[in-house]
């Protein structure tokens, strides 16, 4: 068992049953429930406006569910803010003019009371050749940096990030992705929001898979690549005969419309050799999946309730 | 928060738009028109103008303390970032009001110094505190109505409504034309306006008349509406957004 910093055991993060509407018709979270352990790396992934954000920002307080409990390290999230236990990059964040980089990172270390040194803020960012200049002249990737180093400037013990390397190149993300890690290696708890799945596979210990503001799957990262395995093949073919498909090895999912089939596979490479020997004529066949997307479409089409695997 | 006000008074004094505001417009009109002559009341035009001016100065820096500026960093994140920070909303506003107040300092000493150097203002020393004083806790309700217009504006129009509004307040409070030049209607107006009262204070300051209640209740009732507006705002914008 972890111990938090109350000294008592708990979940980092318990979200039970929250509900946020912000239009009667839209429904950002509709019923999300999960729990984060102290020291897990949880990525929540999803498409834009599957309630990722909304999500993070109730968690920071920054917006109130419309029904629900969110309880962060034990309490309310203001109280965890206020106690300087929570860092936090949002996906917009822009930085106050008229400021230099040194005196940001200045300012936050004294509101969080000197968590952490100046040296160590700079390279974990990879900012340290920025330290003097002013705001104004930092690009977006550059800002992107900035705020992760405001975010850790608290060595908090829980680390919102909220797509978190979306103006990053490719040398940035990786030396950002290190210190994440850094970071969760000295205790922190990591939840952050991606819509790569490759981002959230390579840095997670855990997926929680949202889409139209609910938890569609919740695993590990191999449990959720499995689902990914599912291939679409898309052809056109005369009169194509749908219980004939469904036969094929490792198809779960036939439509036919017209001359054009759509083939759902958990084993394109069985399939496709297979439906080669039925001696049909197939025509403009295309291959797709792997992507979020497909895994989306997989997940959200299994018929039975939402797949959670549980997660100890 | 002493280090959230030093950080904010550091990058105000870097922009250019604020210390002109503060500094160079008050000065130059001061230095156009205080070689008048003539006295009315008891004071002379540039004793007069000496306390116009340090109103204009010391409403304008209370105002841009928070006005604009808040109204862009609502907008562009920078207030969610800081909001997910241990720093608590009352030492916000706090930290905010005291900007406002200590940026007054420079604009009004720099008026001071040239009321008596070039002006050939005489004051004692009392009534000069007297004045001081009357500006420094007159300017709060100025404060507040910066924070007001930069919950209330976007980034864009903030901007022009808080030009707007201070030049309203100032030529119709009487600070760029004497009250009593002011048509009837005009007039009832100012009655109402908080700069017309700040700087009548000022002026009874100077002439070490009494100051008059009914302008410090007036200027205490627009610091309690103000804020009041400006808590209501805050309070929608951090439950409903």
């Amino acid at each position: 068992m972890i111990t938090n910093n109350k000294g008592a055991t708990g979940p980092a993060v318990a979200f039970r049953d929250v509900v946020k509407v912000y239009h009667p018709d839209i429904k950002a979270l509709d019923h999300v429930t999960f729990d984060i352990q102290p020291g897990e790396t949880v990525a929540l992934l999803g498409p834009n406006g599957a309630g990722k954000s909304t999500a993070i920002d109730t968690m920071l307080g920054l917006r109130a569910p419309t029904s629900g409990e969110v309880r962060i390290l034990g309490g309310p999230a203001a109280a965890a803010v206020a106690a300087g236990q929570i860092g936090g990059m949002l996906q917009t964040g822009g930085l106050p003019e008229g400021a230099r980089v040194s005196e940001l990172i200045g300012l936050f270390r004294q509101l969080y009371r000197d968590r952490r040194s100046t040296t160590e803020l700079l390279t974990l960012a990879g900012i340290a050749d920025l330290a003097d200049r002013r705001v104004e002249q930092l690009s977006g990737g550059q800002t992107q940096r900035v705020r992760f180093a405001l975010a850790l400037a608290g060595n908090p013990e829980l680390l919102f990030l909220d797509e978190p390397t979306a103006a990053l190149d490719v040398e940035a993300r990786r030396h950002f992705w290190r210190s994440v890690e850094t970071t969760a290696r000295q205790g922190t708890t990591v939840l952050f929001a991606t819509h790569y799945l490759e981002e959230a596979d390579a840095n997670a210990t855990r997926i929680i898979v949202v889409n139209h503001g609910r938890v569609i799957a919740d695993g590990t990262p191999a449990q959720i690549k499995a689902f990914t395995a599912t291939r679409t093949l898309r052809f056109s073919t005369a009169a194509p005969d749908p219980s004939e498909l469904l036969k094929l090895p490792g198809v779960t999912d036939v439509v036919v419309n017209g001359d054009a089939v759509t083939v759902r596979t958990g084993d394109a490479d069985g399939t496709l050799p297979a439906l080669y020997a039925l001696g049909r004529q197939i025509k403009a066949m295309e291959v797709g999946g792997g992507g979020l997307e497909e895994a989306l479409i997989a997940l959200t089409s299994a018929d039975n309730d939402p797949v959670t695997e549980g997660v100890a | 928060m002493a280090a959230f006000l030093r950080f904010e008074i550091v990058r105000s004094l870097r922009n250019v738009r604020f210390v002109v505001f503060i500094a160079g417009f008050p000065v130059l009109l001061y230095l156009i028109y205080a070689k008048q002559t003539g006295t009315s009341q008891g004071l002379t035009v540039a004793a007069i103008l000496m306390v116009s001016m340090a109103v204009w100065s010391g409403m304008g820096s209370a105002m841009f303390a928070t006005g604009p500026q808040l109204a862009r960093e609502r907008q562009n994140g920078w207030m969610r970032q800081l909001r997910v920070s241990p720093i608590s909303a009352p030492r916000w506003f706090t930290a905010k009001l005291a900007q406002g107040l200590l940026l007054i300092i420079p604009g009004f000493v720099l008026l001071i110094l040239l009321g008596f150097g070039y002006g050939h203002v005489h004051l004692a020393a009392g009534r000069v505190a007297t004045l001081a004083a009357v500006i420094l806790l007159g300017v709060i309700p100025f404060c507040a109505l910066g924070l007001v217009i930069g919950l209330m504006f976007d980034g864009q129009t903030a901007q022009v409504a808080q030009m707007l509004t201070l030049l309203v307040l100032a030529f119709l409070g009487g600070i760029f034309i004497p009250y009593s030049n002011l048509p009837h209607v005009m007039q009832d107006i100012a009655n109402v306006l908080p700069s017309y009262h700040l700087v009548q204070l000022g002026w009874n300051a100077v002439a070490g008349r009494a100051l008059g209640m009914t302008h410090v209740l007036a200027l205490a009732g627009w610091t309690v509406a103000l804020g009041l507006i400006a808590v209501w705002r805050w309070r929608q914008e951090s439950t409903t957004a």
